[in-house]
């Protein structure tokens, strides 16, 4: 026989599976550390290549003034100039990622710790028949 | 408010019905208005500039995720550069890149955000952002706003500064350049958009979200502030040049969208609101429960009542068909009913279900002597059935 009660959670576990739930889903079969680490690892990689990207334009843009001064210019400070901007850049990049992932997995645990309990709830209706 | 609510459940059900056909359109237009304004605000490439090209990239994003829009957007715009220049594509391509790489990634699905803002603020209305963003979005959205704000900005510049791209030799390749991203990083109207959009997102968002009484009518009008005030001391700072007169009447505009927004997705009733508290083993809850505004759909079924009934003992059956024949019981019924005389047997019934519901709207319709009462108001007649209940033999009939 139907029973509307179980209707009802089957219906809302579907939609949450197909919606939110999958990228939850995605996101708990990591352990909290492996998930963070990779997600750092690639907020490194995206940040050193929008920090090249960025660098490129600015040498296009003053491509000249390094080329008139470059005999002059301290080339050493220049590049430790531009690996602490590197470094600043990609840190903060790599520490707010740190942050939102963080944030963003504990939240997923806590809709998946609910989705559990009403699949578990669903598996005892069924049981109960 | 109940017409509107009314409308309001139709509109629901209307789009329930047809989701499957709306979404796709909706889709499509979006992405037709969106290569068509680039188009035509760009148009340096004069292949692209055609409709049949416009026609076929906005049917494909119609059957293709959102992001679909945004990447031939992108593609659109700096096929368009390119055209113009390649360094100005170049340059375009990496802001592009740059936005992507560091703030798209977090907020991937705002893909409506990212069109919509430079949409509107190329048709002038951008002000409404920030505040639906707020209301609808989370607070990451606001670097999805802020993206779109970029790129706008970013297109416009390239428009303005079109006619001296043009004039400049193939050799000045390193001053094209210069002109374009200096030109983009020293915009100062798109810094103080940013800023003011990105704070009023945030502020909206964080109103909305308290449990005082119409928390969202507050939000929208404190967003609403904040922005012009942010826009108005920017202006001040940096003279922008932002007309006030656009700002305000923008900031008018937006509160009435909000308003829109608020009636579709939180339209609640605080005069009914109930404040409830318990406690278990280990807390004390203070609940505050505000119910939702909400008619419930009246359903209306035609039903043919065949004035025929068999003669023989067959209890309270109905027969089908044969209307012509003499009538039974329920005729003679009928015609001892007021004001009914002259009607042919076989009648047509309205039949009127209002399910009961959980609002007051609801609660009123499923009484049985408002119900007719509402019944006559609003000029139907007939057979009245109680919360939409099994139909019975003997109808509940009140004739006017």
């Amino acid at each position: 026989m139907l029973s509307e009660e179980r209707i009802v959670l089957m219906t809302r576990m579907a939609s949450y599976e197909q919606g939110e739930g999958r990228k939850n889903i995605k996101i708990g079969n990591y352990f909290r550390s492996d998930y963070i680490t990779v997600q750092v690892l690639k907020a490194v990689f995206c940040g050193t290549v929008a920090f090249c990207i960025m660098f490129g334009l600015y040498m296009l843009c003053n491509f000249e003034e390094f080329m008139e001064n470059l005999y002059e210019m301290d080339i050493f400070g220049f590049a430790r100039d531009i690996l602490t901007y590197f470094c600043a850049m990609v840190g903060g990049y790599a520490a707010l990622t740190y942050i939102v992932c963080t944030w963003k997995y504990a939240m997923a645990k806590k809709s998946l710790k609910c989705y559990y309990h009403n699949l578990k709830k669903l598996g005892s209706m069924y049981n109960g028949q | 408010m109940t017409v509107l609510l009314e409308m309001k459940e139709r509109l629901k059900l209307i789009y329930s019905k047809c989701e499957v056909f709306l979404i796709p359109i909706v889709k499509f237009l979006l992405a037709f208005i969106t290569f068509n304004t680039l188009n035509d605000r760009m148009g340096y490439m004069a292949q692209l500039d055609n409709m049949s090209i416009v026609l076929i990239a906005a049917l494909a994003c119609s059957f293709l995720p959102l992001g679909a829009v945004v990447l031939l957007g992108a593609v659109f715009s700096l096929m368009h550069m390119y055209a113009l220049s390649m360094e100005v594509a170049l340059v375009g391509l990496c802001l592009y890149l740059i936005m992507y790489l560091l703030f798209f990634r977090f907020s991937p699905k705002d893909s409506l955000v990212v069109v919509l803002t430079p949409l509107l603020c190329a048709l002038k209305i951008p002000y409404v952002v920030p505040i639906a963003v707020g209301l609808l979005c989370a607070p990451s959205s606001a670097v999805s706003v802020g993206c779109g704000v970029a790129v706008y900005y970013l297109l416009q510049m390239v428009t303005e500064s079109a006619p001296n791209i043009r004039t400049m030799g193939d050799e000045e390749i390193l001053d094209k350049i210069r002109l374009l991203v200096e030109g983009f990083l020293g915009n100062k109207a798109m810094l103080v958009i940013i800023a003011a959009f990105a704070i009023t997102v945030v502020t909206v968002y964080l109103l909305r979200r308290l449990s005082v009484d119409y928390a969202w009518t507050i939000a929208m009008i404190a967003g609403v502030m904040v922005n012009v005030v942010i826009l108005l001391v920017g202006d001040l700072y940096y003279d922008i040049n932002l007309s006030v007169g656009s700002v305000l009447l923008g900031a008018l505009l937006a509160i009435v969208v909000a308003k829109v927004i608020e009636f579709f997705r939180f339209c609640v009733d605080y005069s009914r609101t109930e404040r409830v508290q318990f406690e278990d083993d280990e807390y004390y809850y203070y609940v505050k429960a505000v119910p939702k505004m909400a008619v419930p759909m009246s359903t209306r079924t035609v039903k043919k009542i065949n004035s025929q009934r068999s003669r023989e003992p067959m209890g309270n059956t109905r027969p089908s068909g044969g209307g012509r024949q003499q009538a039974g019981r329920d005729t003679a019924d009928d015609r001892s009913a007021p004001g009914r005389g002259g009607r042919p047997s076989g009648r047509n019934v309205v039949v009127e279900r209002a399910p009961g519901g959980n609002s007051r709207a609801g609660r009123t319709a499923s009484g049985g002597s408002r119900n007719t009462a509402q019944g006559r108001k609003d000029g139907r007649r007939g057979v009245t059935v109680r919360n939409g209940a099994d139909l019975p033999d003997q109808y509940d009939e009140e004739w006017p």
